[in-house]
């Protein structure tokens, strides 16, 4: 299958800096919707990475591919297939939201009647309905962000990329955004590459993640299988006689290492539930006193990618226990 | 089924050509622009010189019409001849009011989209640079040449519909002399307009920037001239540049101490070159630091 995006040994100099040092990934497939978070520290790089994949610079070495396009010798043909949403105000302030969007349309490739139509259809779906006649420049701050989002997919693109787009919204427009992305992938089958500060706002999105890092890719990661991981991996703190307690664990097919009296590790298998351990355990006549897994939240992976956290520390998550 | 209750859905209909997209931006244009008091009552008013052209050459070619004209001696005959010199006293007044609507309507086109961040916005999509500046010329070639070229055309058109085919062999040369003088005269001014709109974001400001390009360099010119006693200053006006340009074109003779069309196309194309540069060097969807 065609990755979605392939990047190898991109380097891009603006001016006399190199801003990316020759990175190298591949993020999703193309056919399937997946959302990919573009995460990293200020000045890692991140717009200088989206911006070449629209074309906008010019590599100084290496290629980078959408949908298994070139973006700069194949320029054309990947604007068809994607939107952008820019992280700053980006909007033509003295037209009407229908005829912002009809013109963004139609710039797109979409034959005019077409462009009318998917203008207020697109306005109606990011909740601009009311709104579509009024111009884009009296927009309040949250209004504009969904305006940019509707330019973005009103002409149905394979892959959205969105820079900053839960920037300045209040909670409430924050989630309605946020779920608008999540439709855009489950529902509409848009693959999304997000690029945000707001790690709780990746974390609830996409699906994979790249972390940047002084224009080097510094971790990569499935949080699907991030998450999965960290769901079968259990630290288990029982009190009384827990001799029998590796032998129970093993007829359901868990894997435990014993830390110190009364502590365990557990890894339980993928067809497993937590909820075993507590059967299994009145069974021996044992008392759960803490059950806890560990788990890698964006912020940790994020933090230790960028040298922020040491590898060791990870702190625990407490998710039960008497 | 109402579009508000119908949903989202991903289009996937059939996609328009390189050539309807890139005349996507001028069919936006033109309406708006045509919507500015300003520009309707200027297009009215620079209707006026053309009709008044019209009714001479009418009258050039019935000077019967009038009694004793026809009898009237070689000063007269020779002032209501049609001839290059005629068209380029048309062309010099009427490229005014070229100047006027575009420091008008020009810096309306690229401003906005500067002042707004918009062109990441064309940019991100199929639509490369020179597209953007090719589609933004034609919105300001479609209008000066509603004010330049076509009543020029009519003019030339009605006399040689009046004149004949034997002054249409004659002069032929004049009609094409006027199509190519007010083609580069309309790509001048409007490169003028986008570079200075480009350039200074500002409407207003890029609006009397273009009035300034042409009615300052050209006295600029004159003062240099006369400072240094050099006849080379002229090469600084644009508005002299092509009016030598037209005289050769339509055959008129034109001061011998003074730069020739030759140089003038030489000055031309450099002004055109500079220009076209800076608008590139303004016209990008990021603004790299270095």
């Amino acid at each position: 299958m065609t990755p979605l995006i392939a990047v190898d040994q991109l380097r891009v100099r603006l001016g006399k800096r190199e801003i990316l040092k020759g990175i190298s990934c591949h993020l999703g497939a193309s056919g399937v919707g997946r959302a990919i978070g573009l995460l990293g520290p200020n000045g890692a790089g991140k717009s200088t990475l989206i911006q070449t994949l629209l074309g906008f610079h010019r590599p100084a070495a290496g290629t980078a591919k959408i949908l298994g396009l070139d973006c700069h010798r194949q320029s054309r043909a990947v604007k068809t297939r994607i939107g952008y949403m820019p992280e700053n105000d980006s909007l033509i302030a003295d037209m009407t939201a229908v005829a912002f969007l009809r013109l963004m349309g139609e710039l797109s490739g979409l034959p005019a009647p077409a462009a009318l139509e998917k203008a207020h259809e697109t306005l109606f779906h990011v909740g601009l309905g009311e709104a579509r006649y009024r111009k884009v420049g009296t927009y309040s701050l949250g209004m504009r962000q969904m305006a940019k989002l509707a330019q973005a997919i009103i002409h149905g693109p394979e892959l959205v990329i969105l820079d900053e787009p839960t920037n300045g919204l209040d909670p409430a427009a924050r989630q309605r955004m946020l779920v608008l992305i999540k439709e855009m992938k489950e529902q509409h089958g848009m693959n999304v590459l997000l690029c945000s500060h707001l790690l709780s706002d990746v974390e609830q999105v996409c699906d994979e993640v790249v972390i940047l890092k002084d224009g080097q890719i510094v971790h990569q990661c499935d949080l699907a299988a991030e998450r999965q991981t960290n769901r079968r991996f259990v630290q288990l703190h029982v009190s009384g006689n827990d001799t029998t307690l590796a032998a129970a664990l093993r007829e359901v097919g868990a894997e435990a290492v014993s830390e110190a009296p009364g502590a365990w590790r557990v890894i339980l298998p993928d067809e497993v539930e937590a909820a075993v351990l507590w059967r299994l355990t009145a069974r021996e006549n044992l008392r759960i006193t803490r059950l806890t897994y560990r788990r890698d939240t964006l912020e940790e992976i994020f933090l230790k990618a960028v040298g922020h956290l040491p590898p060791a520390a990870r702190p625990e998550v407490t998710h039960g226990g008497l | 089924m109402a579009v508000f209750k119908r949903g989202y859905e991903r289009y996937t209909g059939p996609r328009t050509g390189a050539l309807a997209r890139f005349l996507v931006v001028p069919r936006f244009a033109w309406p708006k622009l045509l919507g500015e008091r300003f520009v309707v009552v200027l297009l009215i008013v620079s209707l006026f010189w053309p009709l008044l052209c019209a009714g001479f050459v009418y009258l050039s070619n019935h000077a019967s019409l009038l009694p004793g004209l026809a009898e009237a001696g070689d000063a007269v005959q020779k002032l209501l001849r049609i001839d290059g010199a005629f068209f380029a006293t048309f062309m010099n007044v009427q490229s005014t009011f070229a100047i006027i609507l575009a420091a008008i309507a020009g810096p309306g086109l690229i401003a906005p989209d500067l002042a707004n961040n918009a062109l990441p916005l064309y940019f991100a999509r199929p639509l490369s640079l020179a597209s953007y500046i090719g589609a933004r010329l034609l919105v300001l070639f479609g209008l000066l040449a509603t004010v330049t070229l076509l009543p020029g055309l009519f003019v030339f058109g009605m006399q040689a519909s009046l004149g004949g085919s034997a002054w249409l062999a004659a002069h032929w040369t004049l009609g094409q002399g006027m199509l190519l003088g007010f083609l580069l005269y309309i790509l001048l001014v409007s490169l003028v307009a986008l570079t200075l709109s480009a350039y200074v974001k500002w409407r207003v400001v890029a609006g009397a920037l273009v009035l300034g390009f042409f009615f300052v360099l050209g006295g600029a010119a004159q003062i240099i001239n006369q400072v240094f006693r050099v006849e080379w200053g002229s090469l600084l006006s644009p508005s002299y540049i092509l009016y030598t340009i037209w005289c050769a074109l339509l055959g008129v003779e034109t001061p011998a101490d003074a730069p020739d069309a030759g140089e003038c196309l030489a000055a031309l194309v450099v002004l055109l070159a500079a220009l076209l540069a800076i608008l590139l060097r303004k016209l990008r969807p990021v603004e790299v630091v270095s």
